[in-house]
């Protein structure tokens, strides 16, 4: 569960604070999807981030499963994240050096993963439909191949909850459609909260909830 | 493949950028091989002079005044000479104040015409009843007293015990050779009585192309030990100021002379290799700055993924600890390799003594410049690492679009 109250972000820029993120309230339940829509620079990202503790708020909370993540110090969040939270960008987040399975991987590079955790990569890229790029580089994935390793990725360290800023953003209709099927089934296997930030009303649709954010104020939270 | 561990990380992003890996690889190699070149070469010739000056075993040596240089040249450089003058000189030094021991020797420069070997060489002759220089040490390898037919060859001559050699139409029996020094005025030395001087000079008259012309009672040297109580200097003043058309040479003058030239050469090589640590530490600290730029978002979303600001500031120190490590290894086998190739070369043209360090001292430098190598790159990744670690990830997943 996750529960973000009043919390407030602002940038200086040319002297004057824009407040990207300002006094939203929000909570999700376990398990449940939601989307955050809105236009670009509408404070969608600054959000998620807030949330997944990769930028510090001005103020407010955000107690996800009952930690208060902001009131950890920076080693317990960076934990805390690579135990409990995965991140999925738009941007190919995969490091070129290594092979599909490598990156799927890489997480357990910063903390205990107990278990058989090549197995357990090994079960991921098989669910999203890659075992044959098992070894691939990343150079010979295409966009969609690639954002579904990154998705695999992403559940390595069984999170509760995932965040994805544009999961869909620069990929064609067809894998987009793959993708949105792919966090309905891991978050029916693994009852995974998914916030998804889109600006695709139609991917947006598609969630339990939508919250919309505007000018950094977030309406239609429940 | 269990899990991923930080140095395999570190060992993968130095591979991605091959070029850029090599080339701060031979940096670190280069800055490496010339500081533990210079080193070893720097130690080695101080081994030479510790080791040299202890065989020379004589605190004066007194030549004729005309041949001060040529007699230097000599001693440092093994240069073949020869010079005479009067016995008498011998008798007058033995009086003065604070002379304790004397003792005559001859320096006889052999030509190609009298000698079988196209080896450079020099022939020293001394006289065993006095001489308390060069018998301690040959008796350590011989054992017994050098016979008049006998010589002894140093460590750079190319004969073995038992081969005959000839001088001046006079052969002679080889009764041991000696152990390297470093200084060519004995490794390059054939040594011989002053009895067997003179009867090979005499001899020559009817047996060599071209006899040596050597008076009988001639000596080249008197080689003096002081008094306790007396410094060498001291000694060298009062031999001078009482014995005409002479020169008394102090060991510590003959040393010192060297030991300019050392310091001048250490000066020279350490100015070197430190604008190139400078270099090398500027172009690997500006380049790992350069890593850490271009892989801000890389390093954002490795702090996403639950790596903490130390397990960042390790990755970057890791690949520079790799990087440093690999160039310091190849630049301790490339300077070890041209110094051993390039090694005489560089001692016939500076005339220095040179006499490679121990195997214990080599091993020691060795890891002296591996260490030093680590510390390079550990310096020069510092600042970047200690930046990279400290961005906030956001910060640097937006600054690396």
């Amino acid at each position: 569960m996750i529960e973000v109250s009043d919390i407030v972000k602002s940038y200086s820029i040319g002297g004057q604070a824009l407040k990207a993120v300002d006094h939203a309230s929000f909570t999700v339940q376990q398990g449940e999807i939601i989307s955050v829509i809105g236009h670009s620079g509408s404070g969608k990202t600054t959000l998620l981030s807030l949330v997944g503790g990769l930028t510090k708020p001005d103020s407010g909370k955000v107690i996800v499963d009952g930690t208060d993540i902001w009131s950890l110090d920076d080693n317990s969040r960076s934990h805390f994240r690579n135990r409990n939270m995965s991140f999925i960008y738009q941007f190919s987040s995969l490091i070129p050096t290594l092979t599909s399975l490598e990156n799927i991987l890489l997480p357990t590079a910063f903390g205990d993963f107990p278990g058989d955790v090549r197995a357990y990569a090994e079960e991921l890229i098989e669910r999203v439909g890659l075992k044959e790029k098992t070894n691939a580089y990343p150079s010979h994935l295409s966009g969609g191949q690639q954002r579904r390793i990154a998705i695999a990725r992403a559940f390595i360290n069984r999170p509760s909850v995932v965040l994805a800023d544009e999961p869909t953003g620069d990929l064609d209709e067809e894998t987009e459609q793959d993708i949105i099927r792919l966090f309905s089934e891991m978050n029916g296997a693994l009852k995974t909260t998914f916030i998804i930030v889109t600006h695709n009303k139609e991917i947006a649709g598609q969630a339990a909830r939508q919250l919309r954010m505007s000018n950094g104020i977030l309406t239609g939270a429940a | 493949m269990k899990k991923i561990k930080i140095s395999w990380l570190a060992l993968k992003n130095l591979k991605r950028k091959f070029i850029r890996t090599f080339v701060l690889l031979l940096l670190v190699a280069v800055v490496t091989g010339t500081l533990l070149s210079a080193t070893i070469f720097i130690s080695g010739m101080q081994n030479a002079l510790r080791i040299g000056t202890y065989r020379l075993g004589a605190d004066v040596l007194v030549v004729p005044e005309k041949n001060e240089s040529q007699a230097k040249a000599a001693l440092l450089s093994g240069e073949p000479t020869s010079f005479y003058m009067d016995g008498d000189v011998y008798d007058k030094v033995k009086d003065v104040e604070g002379v304790k021991r004397a003792s005559t020797q001859l320096f006889i420069k052999p030509t190609s015409f009298t000698c079988c070997y196209n080896v450079e060489t020099f022939l020293v002759a001394f006289d065993p009843s006095t001489d308390f220089t060069v018998t301690p040490w040959l008796q350590k390898k011989l054992k017994k007293p050098l016979a008049d037919d006998e010589v002894i060859a140093g460590s750079a001559m190319p004969l073995m015990t038992d081969d005959i050699i000839p001088f001046f139409g006079t052969p002679f029996n080889v009764a041991g050779t000696l152990e390297p020094t470093g200084m060519k005025f004995f490794d390059q030395s054939i040594f011989m009585t002053m009895q067997a001087a003179f009867e090979m000079a005499e001899k020559s008259k009817g047996r060599s192309v071209q006899p040596l012309e050597l008076e009988k009672g001639k000596i080249s040297a008197v080689l003096v030990q002081v008094e306790d109580g007396f410094t060498p200097e001291r000694v060298a003043i009062r031999i001078e100021h009482q014995i005409e058309g002479i020169k008394a040479i102090a060991s510590d003058e003959v040393t010192s002379t060297v030991r300019r030239q050392l310091a001048g050469l250490l000066k020279g090589i350490l100015l070197i290799s430190a604008i190139l640590w400078i270099l090398a530490l500027l172009m690997t600290g500006f380049s790992f700055y350069m890593i850490v730029n271009e892989r801000q978002r890389e390093l954002g979303l490795l702090r996403a993924m639950g790596a903490t600001k130390t397990h960042v500031f390790r990755l970057i120190i890791t690949e520079a600890v790799i990087l440093s490590l690999a160039g310091g290894i190849a630049g301790i086998v490339a300077g070890g390799g041209l110094l051993s190739v390039s090694k005489a070369v560089i001692t016939r043209n500076l005339k220095l003594p040179y006499l490679l360090p121990s195997l214990p001292v080599l091993t020691e430098l060795a890891a002296g410049a591996l260490i030093f190598a680590v510390i390079t790159g550990l310096l020069a990744s510092l600042l970047p690492a200690v930046f990279a670690s400290s961005m906030e990830p956001y910060d640097a997943i937006r600054k690396g679009e």
